[in-house]
Formats: structure tokens, C-alpha cells, sequence
């Protein structure tokens, strides 16, 4: 199942197909639905129609029926009353009653006990045992007949009405009996001032009533079921359930069976439908009450027989359905698959192009679709593709090249500095210490320094711009430098030479900050022109270090025949001078703060003077610390001077 | 071989007509056809603790209006199923019977009303009654209630289709069967108009098997053997409700008595149950002395004795 996923996920012709299915099946889904819907409530509606003119058809024979049964208890009433006085005449005309009448099982003319002299007990019966139509006299000590409902009823309520169903039994004999469920219509029977004096009983069999009124039925497994005004059974297809059984029966176990709910609306004499589950099966019942009798009629109809034809063509909809889908998925697939062949085969070819193979030829494609503008667009893309790509390489090795060069002015300028400490090895009493952190390009600092005739020469500075103009000037005015201090001239003096030389020609307008120091090393005095650079800081007293107060001058290059002005300090023995260029003190944190003056001093400032190296190692971490991760933007140069 | 043969079915057949012989042939009454009222005896006969006892017992239903009564009294049956208020009636009348065994053990009457009404508000009301039996004590009850009721006597099934029809307002009933007959048309609320004798001063036992004195004089053995073995065939029945039920069922069926088997079950879980004393919670089998005395003074006061019947002349 994994693998068919896969693969399914992994084609598009199929990932499409199926989504066309299920939109399909959607569409079908929704068609199917709306019109089983329609479909179903029409059907229910022809039921409705159907069963109720069933319903309405019982009814009219059962009310015939009654009638008819009523008619002859009439027709009796008038015969008694005229022969009342003749006693034997009863078993004739009760005789005759069940045999004039088809719906009759049995009926009797009773009287109250000693009604007629010298007998005790009179009911002129008439029924059918054996199917064979008989008389008798039915009432004896062992069947008072006047204690029974059928007897009572008349009595008590003094008018003509229908009993609940009752047991008639066909013997004597206990072990012996036939017991037959029937219901009775008894008419009392009075004389002058509405004296009881008995009553007629006509009965009809239950089994009888059952039978006919269920003949009509309209769906193969209907039937009609009527119940009493106490909710027993007068019909029902269930020859058992007319045993004293109610439709209230199963509900003395259960109360809130469907059947009990059916009941109640029964015997309310409502007309209506219900849909109930009877007997484990949900069906439509549809009841209406039986007028003048407080009995109720209903059809019950499994909803399985009324939505059989319509459950058979739903299944073979949804079997057609089915199978169209799956020929629209094969369809689909299938059309699709051919659509996108040559996407599949760009696919593959893509792939070969872009493992290396850039000079792969394309297939070339006439279609006017998209797939063969894709495919015309991928052609031209590939073309452009292998043009850039010799164009990045071009550039590339270029780029490379530049940044060996860049590499080598690096390491040339690195080589310009003196990297050799200590620098005078054999002269005591001058500590010094001069470091470049340069920055990620190349940049213009500079350090040097140099002995002549006793004279310590030193400079630090700092070129305008970055890159290989800065180097080279730096270059140009690290050897000026160098040349002019073998002429011995002060500081100032050097500071001038140097202008007036790079001045000329000077189109690219460099210039560079400088601090350019003369010490004697025999006097300790200091001879110093400041060119624009940041003034160094000196341990003056007590050895705190602060930042020497300088002239103000122009930096190197900056202005032409500029007139740089010398200062002087009687004595730096035992004065330590700390230079350094901007790189240090706008060193930026990644929160883009700078180092800063302030630090600058307090760094210089946190322990006394232990020697050149060590105090430009410590302000080295000291920045180091607070630049972070953040990118070095300038080269950073220290020097540190001690002279004693 | 076939001479031996011969022989042995010979033999046989002597053995069971002399055992057939040994057994004493004993008719019971109930009270009426078929029902779970009498499963106990249904039982006993089935499981065979009659012939156990050496009893070959017919149980013989009465027909309709037939009073099992008269049937004692005239020795048609030996033993008959009579309420304890009619037994009392008969001792008074001079007609002495002893009980055997006392199957109820409290009374089962109730008298329910047509429309909810409270019973003992439906002073002068019609209301369904019996001739005999516990019928007996609820006249007694009403003329003790000043209710002054109109009886309408009729038999039990009829009394259900009398109040269906609302020619009576209310109707005596058993809780165990007419009870349940009424509550199956849908027209009562079970919990509204009902009067439950048992509820009140008026629990008396009811239902017993009772013999003629004379026959328990003559017969004593057998009469307690019959004792015995119903008793034991109620006391399995209360074990085994749901077997005792497909027993009453199998009569049902073979006399075609128009019943369910809804209502059957009913009336032998009530009937069960009124078998058992409130004070011990046990099945007694046995008349209260207190119990005798009660109807004693409500029938003698209503006039429904002539003399006092006390628990001693019920007696063996």
C-alpha cells in the first residue's frame, strides 16, 4: 500500500487522474444524492398515496362490515320485542341472524336469570362449531353468562356498543376447549320504564375479521393490524397476538417501545403516518380511527418493501457510477500520461543538464501548447544557461586572480613594516612594540622606525582609502620616510618633504594622517609633528596615561605646501608614548557601539606600564573583546614606545 | 428366544402396572384455566415430586364460572386453590376445611380507578367485583371505608373489559393478573388511582391449598405429601424462573388459553414475590395466625361471617 502511494505521489498523471476522479465522484456523489433524495421523498409520497388508499379501502369494508352487523341486530331488536312472549322462537331467529349475516361467527338472545318463568337461565345461541351452524341454550350453573362483559356492557351502559375482544370457548370441557377470540356487538334489551331485561350479542371471530380485512394489501409484506379501544389486537396478521395481546403489551417490559408510541396516537383517534421499528423492522405505519367505535386501523409497511424497487436502482446508479469513474480514471491517466510524455522525457534531460552535461541536445518540439513553449523556453534556457555559465567562470578565475593579487599586496605591505621585535637588540633602553591588525581588505597603515646617529625615528599612519591605492601610497610614504630621516631633518621638516612629494601628481587626492617622532636617544627629548593623525597617549604623570596635546597640522598629501609646525617634550625617559591609528578607537561592537577614547585611556590605564608588548597585547584582546564577531571594517595599529 | 423374550415383557409390564397401582390417584383444583398463578403445581407434577411422594395427581382446571369450592365440597377434586377469605366463609358456614399449604403470603387486591381518581374518594362509585374469594374482602373493606361501592360481579376476564369500556369507575384487580391486563390497554398511569391492599391494614394472605377436614382425617398422608411436593415444585419455580416460565407456557399452549407470555412472565415474578413474608422476607408456606385473626374481624364486621372463624379451625 506504501509502495502504491509512492508511486502515485511520485506521477503526476496519476496524482491528476485521481483528483479528476474525485472531483467526478464528487459531482456524482452530490447528483446522487440530491436525486436519491427527490427520488426518495417521491416514492415515500406514492406510498403515502397508496397505503392510504388501502387504509381508506379497509376502513370502508370494515365500516360495511359493522354496519352490516349493526343492521341485523336492528332487524333482531324488532323480532324479540314482537315475540317476546315467545321464548322458542329465540334459537330461530338467532339462528337465522348468523346465517342471514356472512360476518357473523355466533350470536345469542340472553336474559336476565328467571326472566322468563321456570327459567333460570336463557340464552338462545347460535354459532357455527365444526363450521357446522347450531343452537342451543348456552346459559347453566357452570356458565352464567350473566356475570360476562358481553352481558354487562349493554347493562351498564344502556346502549348499543362493541366489546373488547374476548375468549368464546366451543366445550364444556376444560381440557377440551377451542378457544376463539372475538368481539361482540350487544344491544340491550328493555321494556316499559327501561327495565333491563337482556340483551342480543352479535359476534364476529377475530381469525375471520383478520383474514378479510388483510386480503388488500398494498406492498407484498403489509398488513393491516386494527385495534381495540383498549389497545388489544382485532386484526393482525399474527394469529397469537389476538390473544389478549395489546399493542401496549410489549411496552409493560420496554415503556418506550416505538409500538407503544404508535398506540397512544391509536387510541387518541389520530390520523397520520409514523415511521416506527416494529417487530426489528423500520417501517411506515399509516392509522386513522374507525369512527363511532373508538377503534383504530393501520397498515404497517416495512420501508423495505416500499423503497425496494427504488434500493435497486440506487444500487445499480452507484454500480454504474463506479465504474464510470474507474474508466474516467483509466481514461484520464491514460490521456494525461501521453500529455505530459514530453515533459517527462525535458524531465530526464533536465536531469542530464544539470549533472554537468550543459551541451545535451533537446528534443525539439513543435507542439502550440504550453508543453511546447516549456519545452521551447527550456532550449533558450539551456543556451543562456551555458553562455552565463562560461561567463561566471570567466569571471570567476578572474576573481580569483585579483584576490591572489590582493593576497600578495597584502603580504608586500605586511613585509614594508619591521616585524622584528625586539627591534634594537643591542641597544638598551628602548622597549618598543608595533602591531597591524589589518582589516578583511588591504589597507593604508603604516609603522616604522629606525635608529640614526642616536636619534630614534618612528612614525605611525594612516592612508585615506583602502585597496591597493592605499598600499602603494603607503608604500610611497613609508620610503620617504626612511629617506628623509637618514637626512637627519626634525620631524616638521620631514612632515613637509613628504607633503610637497606626494602632493605632486596627487590626482586621486590621497592623503594620510601621521604622527612622526624624533627622540634623542642620549636626552630623552622628543621632536614630533602631528599630520592630522589621532594624538598618542603618553604615561605623563605618575604614569597615567592621556592624550598628548598636539598643533594642529593637515594631513599628508591633503594640502600642498601646508606649513607643518614641530613640537617638542624636554624629555620622554621613562615616559611611555602609546600610538595607535582610528582603526582602534572606532572599532564598532556588532552593537555598533565604538571602542572609543574613554576605553582607550581606561585600557591603558587598568594596570601600570609593564612593557611595550604587553600593553599593546592587552589592548589588542581588550578590542578583540569588544568588536566580537562583528566585521573589522579598518586596519588597527598600535605602537608602544619606552625610551629610558 | 422368543418365548424369553415374551417373558420379560411380561414382567415389565407387570412391574409398572403394579408401581401405577401403588401410586394414589389425587385431583387439585386450581382456580381457574391455565396461568403462572399455579406454576408451582405445574412444576411439581413435571419434575415428578408428586410420584415421588406416591401421589398420581390431575391437576384439573374448572371451567369459566365453576367454583372450585362446590368442587371440594363434593369431592370432585381432593384439593382445591381457594383464597383464605372464602375458605374462612366456608369453615363459618359449617363447611370445616383445613389448610395444607399457604402459598400467598400477603395480599395481592387492589382496586384501581378508571379515571386516576383516588379510590377511597369514589364513594357510591360501580365498580367491577367477584362473587367469591378475595372479592369477599373487599366488599368487607368497602362497607369498612364507608365507600358503599356498587359491585358489578363478573367474571376476572370481563372485569377488564368493563373498565376498558368505562361502564365501571374502578375494578377490583389481582396485582398479578387483571393488574397487568389493565396497565396493557394504555389507559392507566401505573402510579395514579390505586389502592394496594397490601399497603395498608388490609394485607392479608390469599391464595392456599385447602382440603376438607374429613379428607385430612382419612387421608392426612397424602394430603401432606401433596403439601410437600407443591411446595417443592414452588421453591424450584422461584429458583428457575425462566424454565418454571416455559412450563406454564406448555399448559397455555395445550389448553389454548387466550393470554402472552408478556403477561405470563409478569404474573409469576408477582406472584413469586407475594410469597414472600415482609416480616422474615421468606417463603413461608404457612397461614399467620395475625393475618387469620384480620380477616376475622373485617368479614365478621361487615357481616360477611356469621360466627368468628379463628387460625385454630383452619388448621389440621
Amino acid at each position: 500500500m506504501r509502495k502504491l502511494f509512492e508511486s502515485i505521489r511520485r506521477s503526476f498523471s496519476a496524482r491528476l487522474s485521481l483528483w479528476v476522479v474525485l472531483f467526478a465522484a464528487l459531482v456524482f456523489l452530490a447528483a446522487l444524492g440530491y436525486s436519491t433524495m427527490v427520488a426518495r421523498r417521491f416514492v415515500k409520497r406514492e406510498a403515502v398515496l397508496r397505503a392510504t388508499q388501502v387504509l381508506e379501502n379497509s376502513i370502508l369494508r370494515l365500516t360495511n362490515i359493522l354496519e352490516d352487523v349493526q343492521l341485523s341486530a336492528d332487524y333482531l331488536e324488532w323480532l324479540v320485542y314482537r315475540h317476546l312472549e315467545e321464548p322458542d322462537l329465540m334459537e330461530e331467529y338467532s339462528y337465522n341472524t348468523v346465517q342471514g349475516t356472512p360476518a357473523l361467527n355466533g350470536c345469542s338472545i340472553s336474559f336476565e336469570p328467571d326472566f322468563f318463568p321456570g327459567q333460570h337461565y336463557f340464552s338462545a345461541y347460535s354459532g357455527y362449531r365444526d363450521d357446522v351452524l347450531q343452537s342451543m341454550q348456552e346459559g347453566s350453573d357452570d356458565y352464567q353468562y350473566f356475570y360476562l362483559d358481553w352481558y354487562l356492557l349493554p347493562k351498564l351502559l344502556n346502549q348499543p356498543c362493541w366489546t373488547e375482544p374476548y375468549a368464546d370457548w366451543e366445550s364444556d370441557d376444560a381440557k377440551d376447549l377451542q378457544t376463539e377470540m372475538q368481539v361482540s356487538y350487544c344491544k340491550p334489551l328493555t321494556v316499559a320504564g327501561g327495565r333491563y331485561i337482556g340483551c342480543i350479542s352479535l359476534d364476529i371471530s377475530l381469525k375471520w375479521l383478520s383474514e378479510t380485512l388483510s386480503s388488500v394489501k398494498p406492498y407484498p409484506n403489509s398488513y393491516s393490524i386494527l385495534v381495540s379501544r383498549g389497545g388489544s389486537f382485532l386484526v393482525h396478521p399474527d394469529p397469537e397476538r389476538l390473544f389478549y395481546e395489546t399493542i401496549f403489551t410489549q411496552g409493560l417490559l420496554n415503556p418506550v417501545s416505538d409500538q407503544t408510541v404508535l398506540g397512544k396516537a391509536m387510541q387518541a383517534q389520530e390520523t397520520g403516518m409514523q415511521s416506527l421499528t416494529i417487530g426489528g423492522q423500520r417501517s411506515y405505519v399509516f392509522y386513522t380511527p374507525v369512527k363511532t367505535t373508538g377503534w383504530s386501523m393501520a397498515i404497517v409497511c416495512p420501508e423495505s418493501d416500499i423503497f425496494d424497487s427504488f434500493d435497486r436502482l440506487r444500487r445499480i446508479l452507484i454500480s454504474i457510477s463506479l465504474l464510470s469513474l474507474l474508466l474516467l480514471f483509466a481514461t484520464c491517466f491514460r490521456v494525461i500520461g501521453r500529455s505530459v510524455k514530453p515533459l517527462r522525457e525535458l524531465a530526464v534531460q533536465a536531469e542530464d543538464i544539470a549533472s554537468g552535461h550543459f551541451d545535451k541536445a533537446l528534443p525539439t518540439s513543435t507542439r502550440p501548447d504550453e508543453l511546447g513553449t516549456l519545452s521551447r523556453s527550456f532550449a533558450h534556457m539551456q543556451t543562456s544557461l551555458v553562455s552565463y555559465m562560461d561567463e561566471l567562470t570567466r569571471s570567476t578565475a578572474n576573481r580569483v586572480r585579483i584576490e591572489g593579487e590582493l593576497q600578495i599586496a597584502r603580504e608586500i605591505q605586511k613585509g614594508m613594516v619591521p616585524r622584528v621585535f625586539p627591534p634594537f637588540p643591542d641597544r638598551k633602553g628602548i622597549d618598543l612594540f608595533a602591531s597591524i591588525v589589518p582589516a578583511k581588505e588591504v589597507g593604508g597603515d603604516l609603522y616604522d622606525y629606525f635608529i640614526q646617529k642616536d636619534r630614534l625615528y618612528f612614525c605611525i599612519g594612516d592612508v585615506s582609502g583602502k585597496g591597493i591605492p592605499a598600499s602603494l601610497f603607503m608604500a610611497v610614504v613609508r620610503t620617504l620616510f626612511r629617506v628623509l630621516g637618514q637626512q637627519e631633518l626634525p620631524a616638521a621638516e620631514m612632515a613637509r618633504q613628504i607633503n610637497e612629494t606626494v602632493s605632486e601628481n596627487n590626482d586621486q587626492l590621497m592623503f594620510v594622517t601621521m604622527f612622526i617622532g624624533v627622540v634623542d636617544l642620549k636626552t630623552g627629548a622628543l621632536d614630533f609633528c602631528n599630520c592630522g593623525h589621532n594624538p598618542p597617549a603618553i604615561f605623563a604623570e605618575k604614569g597615567k596615561a592621556r592624550f598628548l596635546t598636539c598643533k594642529p597640522n593637515a594631513a599628508i598629501g591633503a594640502i600642498p605646501g601646508f606649513a607643518f609646525e614641530g613640537e617638542a617634550i624636554g624629555t620622554i625617559k621613562g615616559i611611555p608614548l602609546f600610538l595607535y591609528t582610528d582603526g582602534l578607537s572606532e572599532a564598532e561592537s556588532p552593537a555598533q557601539e565604538q571602542f572609543g577614547e574613554e576605553r582607550l585611556l581606561a585600557t591603558l590605564n587598568s594596570q601600570p606600564f609593564d612593557g611595550a608588548e604587553a600593553v599593546v597585547d592587552r589592548m589588542g584582546q581588550t578590542v578583540a573583546a569588544h568588536v566580537g564577531k562583528a566585521e573589522r571594517s579598518d586596519d588597527m595599529t598600535m605602537l608602544c614606545l619606552k625610551v629610558s | 428366544m422368543g418365548g424369553k423374550r415374551f417373558l420379560t415383557i411380561l414382567l415389565l409390564f407387570l412391574s409398572l402396572a403394579a408401581r401405577a397401582q401403588e401410586l394414589e390417584k389425587f385431583v387439585f383444583s386450581p382456580m381457574s384455566l391455565p396461568q403462572a398463578q399455579f406454576v408451582g403445581y405445574y412444576v411439581a407434577l413435571d419434575k415428578g415430586y408428586y410420584r415421588e411422594e406416591g401421589l398420581d395427581v390431575v391437576i384439573d382446571h374448572p371451567f369459566a364460572t365453576q367454583s372450585v369450592a362446590d368442587k371440594v365440597l363434593d369431592g370432585e377434586c381432593q384439593a382445591s386453590l381457594l383464597t383464605l377469605s372464602l375458605a374462612m366463609r366456608m369453615v363459618g358456614e359449617g363447611q370445616p376445611l383445613v389448610n395444607i399449604l399457604q402459598t400467598s403470603m400477603n395480599s395481592a387486591t387492589l382496586i384501581i380507578s378508571r379515571w386516576g381518581d383516588d379510590p377511597l374518594t369514589l364513594r357510591g362509585a360501580r365498580v367491577t367485583g367477584f362473587r367469591a374469594g378475595f372479592g369477599q374482602l373487599a366488599q368487607s373493606f368497602s362497607i369498612k371505608e364507608n365507600l358503599d361501592y356498587e359491585w358489578v360481579f363478573t367474571s376476572a376476564a370481563s372485569a377488564v373489559n368493563l373498565f376498558i369500556s368505562g361502564a365501571v369507575e374502578a375494578s377490583l384487580a389481582r396485582s398479578y393478573d387483571e393488574y397487568y391486563k389493565i396497565l396493557q390497554t394504555g389507559l392507566v398511569d401505573p402510579e395514579k388511582g390505586i389502592y394496594r391492599f397490601e399497603d395498608h391494614e388490609y394485607n392479608i394472605q390469599q391464595e392456599g391449598v385447602w382440603v376438607t377436614r374429613e379428607y385430612f382425617k382419612t387421608h392426612r398422608k397424602q394430603a401432606e405429601a401433596f403439601a410437600r411436593a407443591s411446595r417443592r415444585g414452588w421453591e424450584w419455580a422461584a429458583a428457575n424462573p425462566e424454565q418454571a416460565m416455559d412450563v406454564v407456557m406448555r399448559y397455555i399452549k395445550e389448553y389454548r388459553i387466550a393470554t402472552n407470555r408478556t403477561l405470563q412472565w409478569l404474573m409469576l415474578k408477582e406472584v413469586l414475590r407475594l410469597q414472600v413474608d415482609h416480616e422474615s422476607g421468606l417463603r413461608e408456606f404457612r397461614l399467620r395466625p395475625d393475618m387469620v385473626q384480620a380477616a376475622d374481624d373485617l368479614l365478621f364486621t361487615s357481616g360477611r361471617l356469621t360466627r368468628h372463624v379463628s387460625y385454630e379451625d383452619l388448621i389440621p
